[in-house]
């Protein structure tokens, strides 16, 4: 059994752990305490690239597209730079990461999408950093 | 003949549920009561995440902080000392009163002091 999708978002969570000065990263935890900074990986929604034109077989191998989000949540006097410093980290371990790349394969791809922000007030200046990554790899049904 | 809020409100009040607090801001430092204000908060990270967590405040009474000389002006980034833990005022919201605002309240929206 290869599920690429499941071993994609494992190892997401594995680099995004290594992403200097987080204390805690966590998948699919939506309700996060107050254990800053953190990161969550959010399992991303699929969808068929190429391969699903309606030709046979129906278990034919064919090309997806995933798109996991990572939140970074972090409280502090500097929290603009201190999110900028996460992001460029992050980005650049994802991207990089050898893993990741033979994951995808060689018809496949990583790429960053983008990042959305979000601000507000506890006992810091609290800022949400999301960042958006697209996996492109080969889903072949049989090998499920 | 309309009634007395601070005397009849929240004089008594503060003396129920006010603790001490320890006002200072540059030169000028005062003794003061305040009402902890700590609630639980919940901001959100993202469309499907939120963050739990605490943010800091603190009620006081405007006529007892022009008592002991503080003005409006003062009142940014002061620093608060109660129940055992140091604040700085990073805003503030006036709670008004039906004797005028400057009889009423102040809630301060708090900062951990580094």
């Amino acid at each position: 059994m290869t599920d690429v999708r499941e071993a994609i978002l494992a190892r997401l969570v594995e680099v995004v752990a290594t992403v200097p000065n987080l204390i805690a990263v966590q998948r699919n935890n939506t309700d996060w305490p107050d254990i800053l900074p953190a990161a969550l990986v959010l399992d991303g929604d699929e969808e068929v690239s190429t391969g699903n034109d309606g030709s046979r077989p129906s278990n034919r191998p064919m090309l997806v597209e995933m798109t996991p989000e990572i939140e970074i949540v972090e409280q502090s006097d500097a929290i603009g730079s201190d999110l900028t410093t996460f992001r460029r980290d992050l980005m650049k371990l994802v991207l990089a990461d050898a893993t990741l790349n033979t994951l995808t394969g060689s018809n496949g791809k990583i790429s960053y999408l983008g990042c959305v922000t979000a601000f507000g007030w506890k006992e810091k200046n609290f800022g949400a950093l999301q960042m958006r990554f697209s996996f492109k790899y080969p889903l072949k049904p049989d090998d499920l | 003949m309309s009634l007395d809020y601070a005397a009849l409100l929240y004089d008594p009040v503060y003396g129920e549920i006010g603790v001490p607090c320890e006002f200072a801001a540059g030169e000028l430092e005062a003794s003061i009561t305040v009402i902890d204000d700590t609630r639980p908060k919940q901001l959100p990270a993202g469309p499907y995440v939120d963050v739990r967590g605490m943010g800091p405040g603190a009620f006081a009474r405007i006529p007892e902080l022009v008592a002991n000389g503080i003005a409006r002006a003062d009142w940014q980034d002061a620093v608060l000392t109660f129940n055992g833990k140091d604040w700085v005022v990073r805003s503030y919201e006036l709670r008004g009163s039906p004797n005028g605002e400057d009889q009423g309240e102040v809630r301060f929206l708090l900062k951990a002091l580094e």
